[in-house]
């Protein structure tokens, strides 16, 4: 919360220009990096500077550090808006800076939760600034401050012509005791927000001028590409480096040590070769000779992975995750019915491989990287390297897609571990696309097993449980009107590391769940939309113990919505089927629902139509959302299509965009977004909305086209069957 | 090491390169030029295309040294001033979301409108099959051409 004490407290005057802490910016608690910062090297004499957040300068350019990773999902644009909004500048003024992380910030970007979690920081840094440039201006003109209004970066003296623009202000605000809460704007007046404003930072894109990290040019910068163990947590034996370093341009071999740090963040064994240039360095890689220990990862084979999966889920009690309703007894005409569905390994192939420049010297270090949590790097480096927070530089720069593989740290942990490795070398290390796929860290592979209990024909009890690879938990998001609910999970050893991947554990959820009450609405002869309806018929909030509560009229309204537009139950052609889902997104609190139109025949799948819809609450940019809406939905059909990988001996099989394929143009269905009216007076998450609702939605149109269900995924591993 | 003679973007440059190196290295690492970017290496994904002599090539698996006195133009040179159509069509349309592989579908769809000025939905398709994006632009890509064509 911010109060008007912390605004005060934290201000203070630094070189020349005047440094405004906001409380919530808990930035300037962490006085070195308040004043080390680019928006303050910017500002010095020329502007104002909002505690390393936000520079307003004397030609009247806004300047906002982004405190949330840019990686397609149009954040820098969308939240710059919230913040001028409020600010009541002249979009055209405001400019987006990537800077070095706010120690402290809420940076990391994941969940579908950017534009909730900063929603109220903006809005209050906006008004805040907003107010102290009324102020100034008021006495600038010696009138009430009542008198003048804000618009388009100007402030108006009303009834007059008088007017002055927020550059020539910077001098005169002064920061007072007597400063107001600001007053947000109501809904009305909004001039930016809910409005399609054209994505800032696509001029850029177009030309070639977009900062990514695998673009960083620093002078004397070498180059350097990692060969790893191809297995996860495989030791290095020996090696001989004399062919790669008789390569021209390689400079030198170094060998980094393997190490498990966390869950999330793993360094495998490897050797780093460094040369003048990236091609050096990757013909350096493959003329290395290594003999290396594969270790227990290698013994894994999937058909036994499967198998305890299956045991597991048969013969072993889970670690509860949700127990809702009294569990109801048994009676002799009750039924139950359950089926288990699969979700395989995805690999995330963002379009950029993985890289990060750094130098070590002397216990610090500076990087530069787009990464989805600062934050999180900075402590793994200290974890790893003893080297302390405040010695740590990063410089973030947007990136060709994150999708949760820039969400950990091993990255640019291994490229300040190259650096110190060689000397001090000032370094870029980027992944080779092989090295990407093969050292991806896959989504968990998952499988959810549900049971209802039923009597006279209705759902009583309602059970989820689930078997999950090497990361992430049950979600457990049972939302449909069932008196009892059980979730509970367990756990199997995979092949290799897992982590976040777009959507995370609602992708496996979203299809199990939505094929389930498919199959369910069958088995009691009822229409699947229908049988959803009266299953989401009240107005309650449900409760999953997750950090927001399920809203069914949302649910239901997007259901509805896209039964609408997506013509639900019309007359198809032979060999060809509707499929319908709905799934609420509780990491975001963004609620989507989707209609699959396909037609099959020799076993040949075409999606014809997808119609998907979407509440996300207030929306910032309508096109925004929709933009992600058609993103999530090839993302998910390029995993049912092509997804999973395969392995053996430890090692990914997979290896480029020859193996692992993803649909491309020609592939792709029309593709129709409608976006749900919604009572909601904030915003919520849209990013991860269009996976988990996709798949089931596809999947059920096929059991419409050919009486076939689809338990399992890639779709090939089910139709080939 | 070889001394070559680049044209690109029709600037004069003279350097001194591996011949096992691709032009998208050279391009890259030495001469500077990031708009052309890395995708897959080996031909599949589109990212690194540039245009020589007019013609669209996938410069991470054509050697530099076969560039020599050759006219190369990536996606810094496609304009001088104000956008290509192609780069207006795609601000009209709103296509780029992380734009990690947007230079190789801008270079393909002017490659691609240099030769069919109006082109079918299938032969946008055909054409644009070789550049990937993992984002999912390409219902707007689509969009974007035929807006492109029009003007
Ligand atoms: S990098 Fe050249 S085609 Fe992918
Ligand atoms: S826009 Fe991200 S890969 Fe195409």
């Amino acid at each position: 919360m911010i109060t008007r004490r912390s605004f005060i407290k934290s201000s203070s005057i630094v070189g020349g220009g005047l440094i405004v802490g906001l409380g919530v910016f808990n930035a300037c608690k962490d006085k070195d990096r308040l004043t080390g910062g680019i928006l303050n090297s910017l500002n010095s004499k020329k502007g104002i500077s909002i505690g390393d957040f936000v520079c307003l300068q004397k030609d009247g350019t806004v300047f906002i550090n982004l405190c949330k990773h840019e990686m397609g999902q149009g954040v820098s644009s969308g939240l710059t808006a919230i913040l001028a909004e409020e600010l009541d500048a002249n979009w055209k003024k405001v400019r987006i800076v990537y800077a070095d992380p706010i120690a402290g910030i809420s940076n990391s970007t994941g969940g579908s939760t950017s534009t909730l979690d900063q929603w109220d920081e903006l809005r209050k840094a906006g008004a805040f600034i907003r107010n102290l440039l009324l102020a100034a201006a008021a006495q600038h003109w010696g009138v009430d401050k009542m008198d003048c209004q804000a618009e388009n970066s100007f402030i108006y003296l009303k009834n007059s012509r008088k007017k002055i623009e927020y550059g020539e202000l910077v001098d005169k605000i002064t920061l007072s005791e007597t400063l107001e809460e600001p007053q947000f704007k109501k809904k009305d007046a909004y001039k930016l927000i809910g409005k399609s404003f054209p994505n800032k930072i696509i001029p850029d894109i177009i030309t070639g001028r977009h900062p990514y990290g695998i673009d960083v040019r620093l002078p004397d910068m070498k180059y350097a590409a990692i060969e790893r163990c191809p297995v996860f947590k495989g030791t290095l034996v020996r090696y001989d480096a004399t062919e790669a370093l008789a390569i021209s341009g390689v400079e030198k071999v170094v060998e980094i040590k393997g190490k498990v740090l966390d869950g999330n963040t793993h360094i495998r064994s490897g050797l780093a070769v460094i040369a003048n240039s990236t091609w050096a360095a990757f013909q350096g890689k493959r003329a290395l000779i290594i003999e290396w220990n594969y270790g227990e990862k290698e013994k894994i084979k999937h058909e036994d992975f499967v198998a305890s999966a299956f045991h597991k889920l048969a013969h072993e009690d889970g670690r509860e995750a949700l127990n809702v309703g009294e569990t109801p007894k048994m009676q002799k005409t009750d039924s139950t019915f359950s089926q288990t569905y699969e979700f395989p390994y995805q690999h995330h192939a963002c379009m950029e491989p993985l890289n990060a420049t750094a130098i070590y010297t002397n216990n610090s270090c500076e990087i530069w990287t787009g990464t989805q949590s600062a934050t999180y790097v900075m402590a793994k480096i200290e974890e790893h390297m003893g080297i302390p927070k405040e010695n740590i530089k990063i410089n973030c720069y947007p990136s060709g897609g994150g999708f949760g593989l820039r969400y950990w740290a091993s990255y640019a942990l291994e490229a300040v571990l190259v650096s110190k490795a060689s000397g001090g070398d000032l370094i870029k290390m980027c992944y080779t696309r092989e090295d990407d796929i093969k050292c991806d860290y896959l989504n968990s592979y998952e499988f959810n097993k549900h049971t209802v209990l039923i009597r006279n024909d209705k759902p009583i009890s309602w059970s989820l449980k689930a078997a999950i690879d090497n990361w992430g938990a049950v979600l457990g998001w049972l939302y449909y009107d069932i008196s009892h609910k059980y979730v509970e999970e367990v756990r199997i050893n995979g092949f290799t590391q897992a982590s976040a991947w777009r959507s995370v554990m609602a992708n496996a959820e979203g299809f199990s769940t939505e094929c389930f009450i498919d199959e369910l609405a069958e088995k009691l002869n009822q229409d699947p939309l229908d049988f959803r309806l009266k299953l989401l018929e009240k107005d309650i909030m449900v409760d999953f113990n997750h950090t927001y509560t399920c809203n069914i009229k949302r649910l239901r309204n997007v259901l509805k919505l896209v039964s609408e537009k997506g013509n639900w139950g019309k007359k198809m052609k032979e060999n060809s089927g509707q499929g319908i889902a709905v799934y609420p997104y509780m990491h975001g609190n963004g609620y989507g629902a989707c209609i699959a139109e396909v037609s099959v025949s020799d076993k040949k799948i075409v999606i014809d139509k997808i119609t998907i819809a979407i509440e996300c609450g207030l929306i910032i940019n309508p096109d925004f959302v929709k933009k992600q809406m058609e993103g999530g939905v090839i993302w998910a059909l390029s995993a049912m299509f092509y997804g999973g990988t395969e392995y053996k001996n430890g090692e990914v099989l997979r290896s480029n965009f020859h193996d692992n394929k993803v649909l491309r143009i020609h592939e792709i269905p029309e593709i129709e977004v409608h976006l749900c009216e919604s009572d909601e007076n904030r915003p919520w998450g849209v990013g991860e909305i269009a996976p988990p609702v996709t798949y089931p939605a596809v999947c059920n149109a096929i059991y419409a086209a050919t009486k076939k269900r689809i338990r399992k995924l890639p779709l090939e591993k089910s139709m080939l069957q | 090491m070889a001394k070559i003679q680049l044209f690109v973007n029709n600037k004069t440059r003279v350097i001194d390169v591996e011949p096992t190196m691709p032009l998208l290295w050279v391009l890259r690492d030495v001469i500077g030029l990031t708009a052309t970017k890395y995708g897959c290496g080996i031909g599949q994904c589109g990212a690194c295309t540039v245009m020589i002599d007019g013609q669209t090539i996938r410069s991470c698996s054509y050697l530099a040294i076969d560039a020599y006195q050759k006219n190369i133009i990536t996606l810094e040179g496609i304009s001088d001033d104000d956008f290509h159509p192609v780069q207006q069509a795609w601000i009209d349309e709103q296509v780029p979301q992380c734009g990690y592989c947007q230079n190789g579908q801008i270079m393909n769809a002017i490659a691609l409108l240099e030769d069919n000025s109006n082109p079918t939905d299938q032969e946008i398709k055909e054409h644009m099959a070789g550049v990937i994006c993992r984002c999912g632009t390409y219902p707007r890509i689509l969009k974007a051409i035929k807006r492109a064509a029009n003007q």
